[in-house]
């Protein structure tokens, strides 16, 4: 399973000279299974790079939404292949009983907030509500399941082979809870992310901003770091960069991220700050780690 | 482990700040959380408890009814909730583990989602606390 983060900034796209190195692009992460089949995961600005890199392929790719605040939809009506007739678009997201995915997609991709409908979208394009069990896209596993945030909102899990990739992008399991003396089944996200090869994880805000953001959705740096060490991740990557933050400051959050994870006994190399361009290809999960209880 | 549903989750997450007596249960009514002031009702923390099964809770610390008799288990608002996917309302007698009895009113709902039932919460008053328990 091949990773490349196209969008790694929370809440606004932040472009300018302080956020060239970590990227302005909102959430979207592009993932290549084993057999090549392509998956976006969220649809935030990103997702327009990712989509003028894939030229007249492939035919066919699903985007698997997390939920529909706009910085993980935005750039559905920038994606070029969704102006394509020969692609084939299946869109994943989570459940609502208010209204269906499609409509509530709708609401975004309509007039005025948009120049096109869903209905003139050139592509073919469907709308799914992710299934509680687990499913198949290709060779790969994927399992959806309800995270703390703000509104009906997923986490994803995706198991290709031996490797695994968890993506929680907007998530506060801190909320109410504390994540380092809870058990592990009460933990949000935590069976998502457990042994994951490569945890993408909120971290927006440091330890300091936290207190003043309490329910609005997000992680704090400590919250992140206990997070991942509860799920023994073999890697993580903060993500969902808090648009005020500048690649200074993150450079700094990173140092600081990179420390705790090393106090909290976390292997080297196994917590870094997500950089908009960055790729990883996962290994099979370690067998030292895969056997360790 | 399995992961409990994020409305098991948030729901537990709640309890455990409010000072009212409050109970949760999985959608297979298995006890799964009390929070403290539920804990200092019963004269034992859910901590020491552990999760109790669907058929063993309602025992465990009565409760009766005006006479003394005990409630059948299918007529607890919890188990109501949880099976019928509806609130329910009693009063009754609790004991705790030191044999006191207490009087309480309870209300349960059901925690329904786009996905089914997750379970049920009830929260418990005491009943009649300034006016005796004649209602
Ligand atoms: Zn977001
Ligand atoms: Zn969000």
């Amino acid at each position: 399973m091949k990773v490349k983060l196209w969008g790694t900034r929370g809440s606004i796209p932040s472009p300018g000279p302080e956020t060239i190195r970590y990227g302005g692009n909102t959430s979207c992460v592009g993932v290549t299974l084993s057999d090549g089949s392509m998956l976006a995961l969220d649809a935030g600005t990103g997702i327009r790079n990712l989509g003028l890199a894939l030229a007249a392929e492939p035919a066919r790719l699903h985007i698997l939404l997390t939920h529909l605040h706009l910085d993980h939809i935005q750039g559905l009506v920038f994606f070029a292949p969704a102006f394509r007739a020969q692609t084939e678009i299946v869109i994943w997201g989570p459940a609502s009983p208010e209204a269906s995915l499609r409509d509530r997609i709708a609401r975004y991709i309509s007039a005025p907030l948009s120049p096109v409908e869903v209905r003139e979208l050139p592509c073919d394009v469907s709308f799914r509500h992710c299934p509680e069990a687990e499913w198949e896209i290709g060779p790969a596993r994927i399992r959806a399941a309800s995270v703390a945030h703000r509104g009906p909102t997923l986490g994803y899990r995706i198991d290709d082979g031996d490797s695994s990739l968890a993506y929680i992008p907007d998530h506060e399991p801190a909320l109410g809870a504390d994540i380092d003396a809870l058990e592990e089944d009460w933990i949000s996200g935590l069976g998502l992310a457990r042994n994951a090869s490569l945890l993408i994880h909120d971290g927006q805000y440091t330890d300091e901003e936290y207190p003043d953001h309490i329910g609005w959705g997000h992680s704090s740096l400590s919250h992140a770091v206990s997070f991942a060490r509860r799920a023994s991740a073999d890697r993580t990557l903060l993500f969902h960069h808090d648009p005020m933050h500048t690649d200074a400051q993150l450079d700094a959050l990173g140092l600081a991220a990179r420390e705790r994870w090393m106090q909290a006994g976390g292997a080297e190399g196994g917590m870094e700050l997500a950089a908009e361009g960055a790729e990883y290809e996962l290994p099979a999960r370690a067998a030292s780690a895969a056997s360790a209880t | 482990m399995t992961q409990k549903p994020l409305e098991l989750i948030l729901a537990r997450n709640l309890m455990s700040a409010l000072s009212t007596p409050a109970f949760l249960v999985d959608e297979g009514g298995v006890l799964v959380f009390y929070n403290e002031a539920a804990g200092m009702l019963l004269g034992k923390r859910f901590e020491e408890l552990g999760t109790v099964g669907p058929d063993e809770w309602g025992s465990l610390f009565g409760p009766f009814d005006e006479s003394g008799e005990p409630i059948p288990y299918d007529e607890l608002p919890l188990v109501v909730a949880v099976r019928n996917g509806r609130p329910a309302h009693a009063d009754f007698e609790i004991s705790s583990v030191d044999g006191a009895r207490h009087r309480v009113e309870a209300s349960a709902f059901p925690i329904l989602t786009a996905h089914g039932s997750r379970g049920a919460i009830a929260v418990f008053w005491p009943a009649g606390s300034s006016n005796g328990a004649g209602r």
